[in-house]
């Protein structure tokens, strides 16, 4: 992938874009700067020139994630501060006294720690659908554990331990046939990965901003299909109705209250406008390769345990290692003090994860590369691993 | 004396979406506050001529945008003299 941002001055290999993507696309950073410089309005509230720039940025903005996602009416898109926040929104929105929950345990705690709060305060009970070394459910047991109260299957559409991809098709037709509604959580695949919200009947499905995205930080978004209504997490100023003491039930206002984030949605409209231009599927193929390329060189290393599936298997471009019985934190730290390699250590927010595939709970070094890595990017890790490696005993 | 017409939305969204879809037209239009003597959900409306308004309003729901009310404003100055809500569903 090209882009200036990506050419510049780069001391670190940076190969921890599952956390979040670096460097974005040079036109995110001036996005943003401009919103605040220029664009500054508080978007629905005044009447004045400089707010209504701001709500045609945010609409626009909307409009690119209905176009990337394949959602006709982006009215039913509400901007949230990250995956985690939609998730929350969408899990304690929906989910109502005594209901069951189906999830896998691939699932970060975004989804596993809402869930745990509403077991009890609201009496919900969940069910962990266990999966394979190489993180993938058992249908079967899915199949199994459906049943007549179920009422929410959640999907995380990528590991973002293993970068396993979840049967997403297979895994929300068995829901619909029970009557259960799907919520994915799309935090891995979107901007990497086609997804036809529509076309599969998702009832819901949170993404973030800041990594596939390539947006700022603090953006993310929620997708409730139309004739689903949940209840808004928090309630407040929308600029409309003032004079009601109740909030606006028309979407997206329903679920959005208090200032959006204007300047970081500038950039997420950039970051979006970037992948439409370079065709998601190029960064698809990139980051396919990347990962081939990266299992691949990894496997040369005899000390290096990989986990998730083989570098045949479609997945998001996220490598999970350990090195014996070496400390997966020292060995990030000696990556980045000597190499200037970033990458992340430990659990990743997902302890289910990895009792899955059995690195708890030490847990592991997580590599993932991004649409502005190259393979000579991952051919300086390699050589650096080696190094390390060759002073554990 | 003069009229001025207003069609007011739901949202700002929907008034955003509004100026999108009239963009391509040769309607007149443009976006401003809502005049108070007019009760609206979202504080800006589109404003329009009087003549286009009715085209405007079904050219805008044939798009799939909501909206909430249309308005004709008798005016003298700044002063409103007289409020009449058009009918949407014409």
């Amino acid at each position: 992938m090209n882009d200036s941002a990506a050419t510049g001055e780069n001391t670190n290999y940076y190969f921890d874009n599952a956390a979040t993507s670096w460097p974005k696309p040079e036109r995110v950073y001036g996005a943003a700067e401009k919103q605040m410089r220029s664009m500054f309005g508080n978007p629905g509230r005044s009447g004045h020139t400089r707010t209504l720039e701001a709500d045609r940025l945010i609409y626009k903005t909307r409009e690119a994630v209905g176009r990337l996602f394949n959602i006709k009416d982006p009215a039913r898109i509400v901007f949230t501060l990250n995956a985690t926040d939609a998730l929350n929104m969408a899990l304690k929105g929906f989910l109502d006294e005594g209901d069951h929950v189906l999830h896998t345990a691939m699932d970060h705690n975004s989804v596993l720690r809402p869930l745990s709060r509403l077991t009890k305060e609201k009496n919900i009970t969940s069910t962990t659908i266990p999966c394979s070394a190489e993180g993938y459910p058992s249908l079967e047991k899915l199949k199994s554990a459906l049943k007549k109260k179920t009422r929410l299957l959640v999907i995380n559409h990528a590991s973002n331990v293993t970068g396993t991809i979840m049967p997403l098709k297979e895994m929300s037709d068995l829901a619909h046939a029970e009557g259960a509604a799907v919520l994915v959580d799309a935090a891995q695949t979107a901007g990497t990965f086609p997804i036809y919200v529509e076309r599969l009947g998702i009832d819901m499905m949170a993404f973030t901003g800041h990594k596939g995205l390539l947006g700022p930080t603090g953006t993310g978004g929620l997708y409730i299909r139309p004739g689903l209504d949940i209840k808004p997490l928090r309630e407040g100023g929308t600029g409309s109705q003032s004079e009601l003491d109740t909030h606006p039930e028309e979407m997206p206002e329903r679920l959005e209250a208090g200032t959006l984030n204007s300047a970081g949605l500038a950039g997420l409209l950039e970051g979006i406008t970037y992948i439409m231009d370079t065709g998601l599927e190029n960064i698809r193929k990139h980051e396919q390769g990347l990962h081939r390329y990266m299992f691949n060189r990894l496997t040369e290393i005899p000390k290096i345990k990989l986990y998730g599936p083989p570098a045949d298997h479609h997945c998001a471009c996220i490598i999970s290692i350990t090195t014996g019985q070496a400390d997966s934190g020292e060995i990030g730290y000696i990556l980045e003090n000597n190499y200037s390699i970033l990458c992340r250590t430990g659990l990743h927010c997902a302890p289910l994860a990895h009792q899955a595939i059995g690195s708890f709970p030490a847990g592991t070094i997580r590599f993932s590369p991004g649409p502005f890595s190259t393979t000579r990017d991952i051919d300086y890790l390699v050589n650096a691993l080696q190094d390390v490696c060759a002073m554990i005993r | 004396m003069t009229y001025s017409c207003y069609i007011t939305f739901p949202t700002i969204f929907y008034a955003i979406r509004a100026e999108e879809i009239l963009k391509s037209s040769s309607y007149k239009n443009k976006m401003l506050p809502v005049p108070r003597s007019i009760s609206s959900s979202c504080g800006t409306a589109l404003n329009c001529q009087c003549n286009d308004i009715n085209s405007i309003k079904n050219h805008l729901l044939e798009n799939n945008c909501k909206i909430e009310g249309c308005y004709k404003l008798c005016e003298e100055g700044l002063n409103t003299l007289s409020v009449e809500e058009l009918l949407i569903d014409e």
